[in-house]
């Protein structure tokens, strides 16, 4: 098989905060080249790097929201989310946990620090995603599936090097915690240093990575830091991280949709008319009701 | 955000040929405005119109208690003014806020009036805005007087779709006059006629 070569790496942009209790960095879409078809089916890639939060007695995040058309994943390294939904729904995203909310056809949520943490304060590392739904999908029945670390499926790399954490996907036969909708692979590769782990995927899967932890060689030619992210290429199966430093790198590759994509603000829908009555449809309180 | 250039929306509306919107430009800039930035502070005479390119305004008074009253948002491709102030040169009532990052066309009166005078087409245009603002004022006036919050609440949707997701309720009940209660209950009233 071909070498999937890197196609770019992109620095972090200025980060900005959501609500006032994520302080992220957003890729896709607004970095350069990152745009939500490039990625497809992942069309939004929110990342709080590391981050200190002082003690709060009052639990800092976003209050309610809707969201219409894709699924968000949450992927928590450091500190816990406390989230709430419309149907009833909650839990608490601790570390290592990951949270795969199907939005589908409507939610209203809201997702704050959990209560007891914000009370202590300390370090925050999370990566948002927006997995987008195909067409036929959509309109589907919103759920949840909570992913914790403990029961994450997991392969063992030889010699000591570590271990890939399948959220999703497959990883050399072992396959990922979630379901998805569309073919997805989402890894966390914890790789202990000078520790080498091969991924292949198909050419026409759009592929990236994020390292969320220490420092990484790819292709034993592309020297990779903390917080950079990297657009792998159209081209090739194979690739090869190499951790240069104890790493943690989340590895993201997907079958693209390919349907037409009408965005605005937290709806995705496929057409412009399909936008203008999902907010019809959350203005007359047909994604319920949720307490602010 | 969608974003709506002032000149293509201006010949979308009306027949202008290349010649006439260079002289036209004259009379009007973009600004760029952050969130919080005033356009028109109470006090001020207000000299100018402002069309929102990008972003999302807010128009209001401060009562004597110190309570904000929001009279108009202003979200892409709408104008908002003082046109009392503009028009009568009274010193102005109102605040024109930025409640996100804006850019916005810059008009003065000089450009209504040349506009006015080189095309008269454009002067069927402005009367069919100005009888839609009196309309909406009308229905403003009306509304605050006799009907309920849901009434109010409905229509406001109808006026502006997305504002809902891009303000805090506060400021939509400011602008509905009812308290943020109410507004929190009629939502959750019309979410259960849903659920039923």
């Amino acid at each position: 098989m071909a070498t999937k070569p890197v196609e770019i790496v992109v620095n972090p942009r200025e980060p900005h905060f959501v609500g006032d209790g994520f302080r992220v960095h957003n890729f896709i879409p607004s970095a350069y080249r990152l745009d939500m078809q490039r990625m497809d089916p992942i069309i939004m890639l929110d990342y709080n790097s590391k981050f200190y939060f002082d003690p709060s007695d009052t639990p800092r995040g976003v209050g309610v929201h809707p969201h219409r058309g894709f699924e968000t994943v949450t992927i928590a390294y450091k500190g816990k989310v406390e989230h709430h939904d419309s149907s009833g729904g909650g839990g608490i995203i601790g570390e290592g946990d990951v949270q795969w909310m199907t939005a589908a056809s409507g939610v209203l949520h809201k997702e704050f620090h959990e209560r007891e943490w914000s009370k202590k304060g300390g370090d925050f590392q999370m990566v948002q995603l927006w997995v987008n739904l195909p067409a036929k999908d959509k309109m589907s029945t919103p759920k949840y599936q909570a992913i914790e670390n403990a029961t994450m499926s997991r392969y063992v790399l030889e010699d000591n090097g570590g271990e890939i954490e399948i959220i999703a996907g497959e990883y050399k036969g072992i396959k990922g915690s979630a379901s998805t909708f569309t073919p997805l692979h989402l890894f966390n590769a914890k790789l202990h240093k000078n520790a080498l782990a091969t991924f292949d995927f198909p050419k026409h899967f759009n592929t990236a990575l994020l390292v969320i932890e220490g420092e990484i060689i790819v292709n034993e030619s592309e020297p990779v830091k903390e917080d950079q992210f990297v657009l792998m290429a159209n081209e090739g199966e194979t690739f090869t991280i190499k951790a240069t430093a104890d790493a943690i790198v989340l590895v993201l590759s997907g079958e693209p949709i390919g349907e037409p994509i009408a965005a605005h603000g937290p709806f995705v829908m496929n057409t412009k008319q399909e936008l203008i009555q999902a907010f019809d449809d959350f203005n007359k309180g047909k994604f319920g009701y949720l307490e602010e | 955000m969608n974003s709506f250039n002032f000149k293509t929306y201006l010949t979308s509306n009306i027949a202008l040929d290349n010649d006439s919107i260079d002289d036209l430009m004259l009379h009007c800039k973009q600004q760029q405005i952050y969130k919080g930035d005033f356009l028109l502070r109470q006090g001020e005479k207000c000299k100018h119109s402002f069309f929102v390119e990008s972003g999302l305004l807010k128009q209001y008074t401060i009562d004597e208690k110190g309570k904000e009253h929001i009279i108009q948002f202003a979200p892409e491709k709408w104008f908002i003014s003082d046109r009392e102030s503009v028009y009568f040169d009274n010193p102005s009532n109102y605040f024109i806020q930025a409640i996100e990052d804006t850019k916005v066309f810059v008009l003065d009166e000089l450009f209504f009036q040349e506009l006015s005078l080189s095309h008269p087409n454009f002067l069927d245009y402005n009367n069919r805005l100005l009888h839609n603002h009196i309309r909406h004022l009308q229905k403003r006036i009306t509304q605050l007087l006799s009907a309920t919050a849901e009434q109010r609440y409905l229509d406001f949707i109808q006026v502006y779709p997305d504002i809902s997701l891009r303000v805090p309720q506060t400021m939509i009940a400011s602008y509905l006059g009812i308290t943020p209660e109410s507004l929190s209950r009629v939502r959750k009233e019309l979410a259960q006629q849903f659920q039923k």
